[in-house]
């Protein structure tokens, strides 16, 4: 049996998910579409029901993408559990009524009850579960009451006899019901009202939002190196021995050796520069790259979940306006900076290729992924804290110029944003974990293949001989242009696979400052790796690609050459 | 003021002051644009507010029902509303 979980967005359904369903969920797209959608089993006694996690949507006629595939799902399911929100009654009624006249056996899940409660809304469930003729339980997700209600009264799931088409407009017809079972007070303004006032105050808001940002950056900084000294210290007194014996075991040189455990510096392995599968292979992603991912999945799903993301895309959208693409393009670009490739993917959110477009090029060339920064921040931090800054100052920089451009130069419509502000709310944690953990272990099995590939491959060139021969071809413009050692070149080559492991290559090289800072901002801008352009492909297709491309090359030479005499002028 | 004008007092979200409570007349904009705005609670009839708007032509705050939307200026100059009070026009 399939049961299919509806309701408008922001009424509390994921968590209702995450409730009804065990740990196991799995998140899959839409035949023939880039909607995503998540799926678990739950468990009742002997039976065991697949539940589907349903996009939330307004209505049954589809006004996006997302919408569309709600209202495709509803003939494949046996069952629709209906989640509303108990503060937003009559809204949610319009879907419910519509849902209704599908005549699939359904069941209401009054949710948000214990807020509503609250508020000083008092709804008659016993005669809501009259008037519509279907089962109505009162929930609340967040604290798990009602759940069980909900899951025994499951199978009395029906459909409707008492809504029919009478003429009277589905709307006409959710404000009746509504004022029927409904007392609702006049609002008084709460503590959070007044804090939804502050965060998108015209002066308060980007102040705020300047405010959770570097609070969030600098989170993600500090507990990143935290978490990252520890797992050092783990890998030094638990890896280290067991490596320095394979070691000897292997005679401690020879090609399986370089392969596997690498080079030793002063007869001692080195786990940031001895470049074998099993040393730095290992402790770039888990001990490196991985600490800064959980730090930054765990503050943005925080933010998400609380509720800050349309708040913060209300407060950027003058500004991102300018960039050819309205405020909520804020979330990708967000989702980018931990991996760039959920980041492109949630560029499907956006309607036209005009704004897709500027997305994918922003976050391809100009937002560095979590695992490229760990990498950078660990290499250029021991210099102190101008590099970085001019690091990501660039960035910054390239970021409003190419967006300025683009939305200058491309033809294509950029919509304005219609977003729902939902009131904040204390986040579920067991979906919040939940989130992380999908986000982490989605990192863990991409990453890690790629980038025991990656010092594989380097491994190879070196004994091969491949990165001379790569660094005279392309001395010109290493050399010359970027004013980098032909070393590096060996280091673009490998940012194909993976930026972590490139920027990994330039420890051992003895860059300068200046070098240090050329080096990171064109390894951040050029290709992104591997991955990224297989979904960039994916999303917005070759033609696009081929322009995107073109704008990314241009866009090395003249930011890696300008970076370079610029910083010699200025003594670096 | 005269008479007339008085009874056909409809502005754009835009033109209505802060805070200040209107109702909803019509949206002028496209139909898609108008079911999703209908879908979220923004539909004729129902009480509109606009609490706030961002500098440099950013999204305008509103409040409708109890909770709350963002939307684009040009968006909200389409919305026709009719102040509740006249403010002794």
């Amino acid at each position: 049996m399939r049961v299919l979980l509806m309701g408008n967005p922001n009424v509390g359904k994921s968590a209702i998910f995450s409730r009804l369903t065990g740990s196991h969920v799995v998140v899959s797209n839409y035949a023939g579409t880039t909607v995503e959608f998540t799926q678990g089993v739950l468990r009742t006694g002997d039976d065991s029901m697949e539940v589907i996690d349903v996009p939330g949507t307004y209505a049954l006629e589809p006004t996006n993408r997302a919408e569309a595939v709600a209202s495709d799902m509803i003939p494949g399911g046996d069952v629709v559990i209906n989640v509303l929100d108990a503060t937003q009654l009559e809204r949610g009624l319009y879907l419910t009524l519509q849902l209704l006249m599908t005549g699939k056996p359904m069941i209401i899940a009054l949710n948000v009850w214990d807020e509503a409660q609250k508020a000083g809304i008092r709804i008659d469930a016993g005669m809501m579960e009259e008037l519509l003729g279907v089962p109505v339980i009162p929930t609340c997700a967040l604290t798990g009451e009602g759940i069980i209600q909900l899951k025994t009264r499951l199978p009395e799931a029906r459909s409707s006899a008492r809504i029919t088409d009478n003429g009277v407009t589905l709307w006409q017809k959710a404000t009746d019901i509504s004022k029927k079972i409904q007392q609702k007070p006049d609002r008084q303004t709460t503590f959070r009202d007044k804090l939804d006032h502050t965060t998108v105050h015209p002066v308060y808001g980007p102040l705020f939002a300047l405010f959770v940002l570097l609070l969030s950056f600098g989170f993600v900084a500090y507990f990143g190196e935290f978490l990252h000294e520890i797992l050092e210290g783990i890998f030094a007194f638990l890896w280290l021995p067991v490596a320095l014996w394979m070691s000897g075991l292997l005679g401690s040189e020879g090609l399986l050796h370089d392969i596997l455990i690498g080079g030793l510096i002063d007869g001692e392995i080195h786990f940031e520069e001895s470049f074998g599968l099993l040393t730095t292979g290992l402790f770039i992603p888990l001990a490196v790259v991985l600490p800064y991912i959980f730090s930054f999945y765990l503050v943005l799903s925080l933010l998400e979940d609380v509720g800050y993301l349309p708040r913060l895309g209300v407060v950027v959208d003058a500004f991102m306006q300018r960039l050819g693409i309205h405020g909520l393009s804020i979330v990708p670009m967000m989702l980018g900076i931990g991996c760039n490739v959920p980041g492109v993917m949630a560029g499907r959110m956006l309607e036209t290729r005009k704004e897709r477009f500027i997305v994918a090029t922003l976050i391809a060339i100009v937002v560095p992924c979590m695992a490229q920064q760990a990498m950078v921040i660990g290499l250029l931090g021991q210099a102190g804290i101008a590099g970085l800054a001019i690091v990501y100052g660039t960035l910054f920089l390239l970021w409003i110029v190419m967006g300025f451009l683009m939305n200058l130069f491309l033809k294509g419509e950029s919509p304005e944003m219609l977003i729902d502000l939902p009131t904040y709310r204390m986040p579920y944690w067991e979906s919040l974990w939940k989130k992380i953990y999908m986000r982490m272990s989605g990192f863990i099995r991409s990453a890690l293949p790629y980038v025991l590939l990656g010092v594989f491959v380097v491994n190879l060139l070196y004994t091969l001989g491949a990165i001379d021969y790569i660094s005279r071809a392309f001395a010109p413009v290493i050399t010359g242009l970027f004013g980098l050692p032909g070393e590096a070149g060996g280091a673009l080559i490998v940012g194909f696979l993976r930026k972590d492991v490139a920027v990994g290559m330039l420890a051992p090289l003895g860059l300068d400052l200046n070098q240090l800072i050329v080096a990171s901002v064109v390894l951040m801008v050029y290709f992104p790796c591997i991955a990224t352009f297989v979904v960039l492909f994916r999303e917005i297709g070759l033609p696009d690609l081929l322009k995107l491309t073109v704008i990314m090359i241009l866009v090395v030479i003249l930011t890696g050459g300008g970076l370079h005499l610029l910083l010699r002028h200025a003594g670096f | 003021m005269n008479r007339h004008y008085f009874h056909t007092m409809h502005k754009s979200l835009i033109e209505l002051n802060l805070r200040e409570e209107a109702e909803i007349v019509s949206f002028n904009g496209s139909p898609l644009m108008n079911r999703r705005l209908e879908g979220m609670g923004i539909r004729q009839g129902k009480k509109i507010c606009r609490i706030s708007s961002q500098y440099i032509r950013g999204p305008v705050i509103i409040s409708v029902d109890g909770h709350q939307a963002a939307m684009g200026r040009g968006m909200a100059a389409k919305l026709i509303v009719k102040p509740a009070k006249t403010n002794g026009v």
